[in-house]
C-alpha cells in the first residue's frame, strides 16, 4: 500500500510540475525536494547535477544560440525549462528508489510482467555495456583519443541495435509459438 | 607474478567473490573451474584491473594493481603484459577490419610495424583469409580467434582467458587447446567444462557456489574428489535405469578425463 501511494504521489507530482509555469513555484519545488533528503542532501545534489548538467548545459547553449536575437525571452523560457528539469529529475531520484515497483504494481499482472521484462533488459544490457567499456579499457594503455572513442561508441551502438533487433525477433517467434497470434490474420 | 589478498567483490548486495587468496607463478598454466555465476569472470576482470575490488587487493609484480593503474607508466606496462579475453568476443571488437582489430593494441602502445605483427599473428591462428573482413561479420569461433590474436600480438606475460572455447566447434576446440599448451605465457583459463580442465592446465582452482576458492591443486587429483566437484556444481547425478529395467541408481558424471 505504501509503495502504491508513493508511486501515485510521484506521478501526481510529475503531472503537477508539468502544469506549473511560474519559475518561483518550480524553484521552490526543487528546493523542497532537495531539503526533504535531509542528511542525504549532498549526495542527492551530486547525483542531480551529474544527471542533469550535461543535458541542461547543451540544451541551454543551443537555445541561446538559436534565439540570440531575443535573449530576454530566451532567458525566461530557459529558466522555466531548466528548473522544471531539475524538479522532475530531483523527484525521480528522491522518490523512486524508495518505491518497490513490484509491490506498487501488484494490482496488475500485465504491468508487473512488463516491469520484469523491462528490468531484465535493463540489467542484461547494463552488464553487456559494462563489458564493452571494460574490454576497451583492458586493451588500451591510456585514455583513447576522440576518433577511437567515436569508433568504439559507434560499433557498440551498432551491436546493441543488432542485438535488440535479434532479441525482438526471437521474442516475437516465442510469442507466436505460444499462440499469441492465433486470433490474427 | 600475480596474487590476490582477501579479494572481495559485490555488485550492490550481490556478492560475487568472497575473500579470494591466490598466487600465480610465472609460466604456470592454471584452470579456473566453477559453475555459471560463481564469480570466475569477475575474478578475471579484477586481475586485469578493469573493475575494482570491494575490499582486498590484486598484486602484480609486487604492486597493488588499482594503485598502480593511476601511474601512467605502470599502467602502460601492465596493459601490455596482462591480456584479458572476454567471454563475449563482441565486447572486444570495434575496428573496421580484422587486420585493424589485431593491430589496434600495437598501435596503442606505439610499437613498430603494427600491421606486420598483426598479419603474423593472424596467420598463426588461421585468420589469413579474413584479414579484410569486418570482425562483426565473422562466425563466433572466428571472432574468438580475432580477440585472441589481438591479445597475443602484444606478447603479454599473463593471459587471462574467459571461456575461450565456449564459441568453438569440437575441431577448433582441439586446435585451441594444443595452441594454448604451446604458448610460453602464464595462463589462467576460466571454464565450466570439466572435461577440458586436464588439457588446459596442470593446476586447478575451483570456485565454489559460495564464491570462494574451494580447491587449489593438481587437476588430476580433483577428478576423484566428488565432494568438491559436487560443491562447485561441476558434476551431476541422475537416475540410471539398467537394461533389465529394474536396477536404478545414481552416480556422478565427470566425463572422460583420460
Amino acid at each position: 500500500m505504501r509503495d502504491r501511494a508513493l508511486l501515485l504521489g510521484y506521478l501526481a507530482a510529475v503531472v503537477t510540475a508539468t502544469l506549473v509555469h511560474d519559475p518561483r513555484v518550480l524553484g521552490a519545488g526543487a528546493v523542497l525536494v532537495l531539503l526533504s533528503a535531509g542528511r542525504d542532501l549532498p549526495r542527492l545534489l551530486r547525483r542531480l547535477l551529474r544527471a542533469t548538467l550535461p543535458v541542461v548545459l547543451a540544451v541551454s547553449l543551443g537555445y541561446v544560440v538559436a534565439a540570440r536575437d531575443d535573449l530576454a525571452t530566451a532567458g525566461a523560457v530557459l529558466l522555466r525549462l531548466d528548473l522544471r528539469v531539475l524538479l522532475l529529475v530531483g523527484l525521480a531520484l528522491r522518490v523512486l528508489p524508495a518505491v518497490n515497483l513490484q509491490r506498487a504494481l501488484g494490482f496488475s499482472d500485465s504491468l508487473r510482467f512488463l516491469l520484469v521484462l523491462a528490468t531484465s533488459q535493463v540489467l542484461a544490457f547494463g552488464r553487456l555495456f559494462a563489458d564493452f567499456r571494460h574490454a576497451l579499457d583492458a586493451r588500451t594503455p591510456a585514455r583513447v583519443g576522440p576518433p577511437t572513442a567515436l569508433r568504439h561508441g559507434a560499433a557498440t551502438a551498432a551491436w546493441f541495435v543488432r542485438r535488440a533487433e535479434h532479441d525482438a525477433a526471437a521474442m516475437t517467434q516465442a510469442l507466436d509459438a505460444r499462440g499469441l497470434f492465433l486470433d490474427r490474420d | 607474478m600475480i596474487a590476490t589478498e582477501q579479494l572481495r567483490h559485490a555488485y550492490g548486495p550481490t556478492v560475487t567473490l568472497a575473500g579470494v587468496d591466490l598466487v600465480l607463478a610465472a609460466g604456470q598454466k592454471v584452470v579456473l573451474l566453477g559453475s555459471n555465476g560463481c564469480g570466475k569472470s569477475t575474478l578475471l576482470k579484477l586481475l586485469a584491473g578493469v573493475i575494482a575490488p570491494s575490499s582486498g587487493r590484486v598484486l602484480y609484480a609486487g604492486r597493488a594493481v588499482h594503485e598502480g593503474l593511476r601511474d601512467k607508466g605502470w599502467r602502460r606496462r601492465f596493459r601490455r603484459e596482462v591480456g584479458l579475453l572476454f567471454q563475449n568476443p563482441d565486447a572486444m571488437l570495434f575496428n573496421a577490419t580484422v587486420l585493424d582489430e589485431i593491430a589496434f593494441g600495437p598501435r596503442q602502445h606505439g610499437l613498430d610495424s603494427a600491421g606486420d605483427r598483426a598479419r603474423d599473428w593472424a596467420g598463426r591462428v588461421g585468420l589469413d583469409a579474413v584479414l579484410d573482413r569486418a570482425p562483426w561479420t565473422l562466425s563466433a569461433g572466428q571472432k574468438q580467434l580475432v580477440c585472441l590474436a589481438s591479445l597475443l600480438v602484444l606478447e603479454p606475460r599473463l593471459l587471462l582467458l574467459d571461456e575461450p572455447t565456449s564459441a568453438l566447434d569440437p575441431r577448433s576446440t582441439g586446435w585451441l587447446v594444443d595452441f594454448l599448451q604451446d604458448l610460453p605465457q602464464t595462463l589462467l583459463v576460466a571454464t565450466h567444462n570439466l572435461s577440458l580442465a586436464s588439457e588446459l592446465g596442470e593446476r586447478c582452482l575451483v570456485v565454489g557456489e559460495d564464491h570462494t576458492i574451494i580447491h587449489d591443486g593438481d587437476v588430476l587429483a580433483l577428478r576423484g574428489d566428488h565432494e568438491v566437484l559436487a560443491r562447485a556444481n561441476l558434476v551431476h547425478t541422475h537416475r540410471h535405469r539398467h537394461r533389465d529395467g529394474e536396477v536404478q541408481h545414481r552416480h556422478y558424471h565427470t566425463h572422460d578425463w583420460d
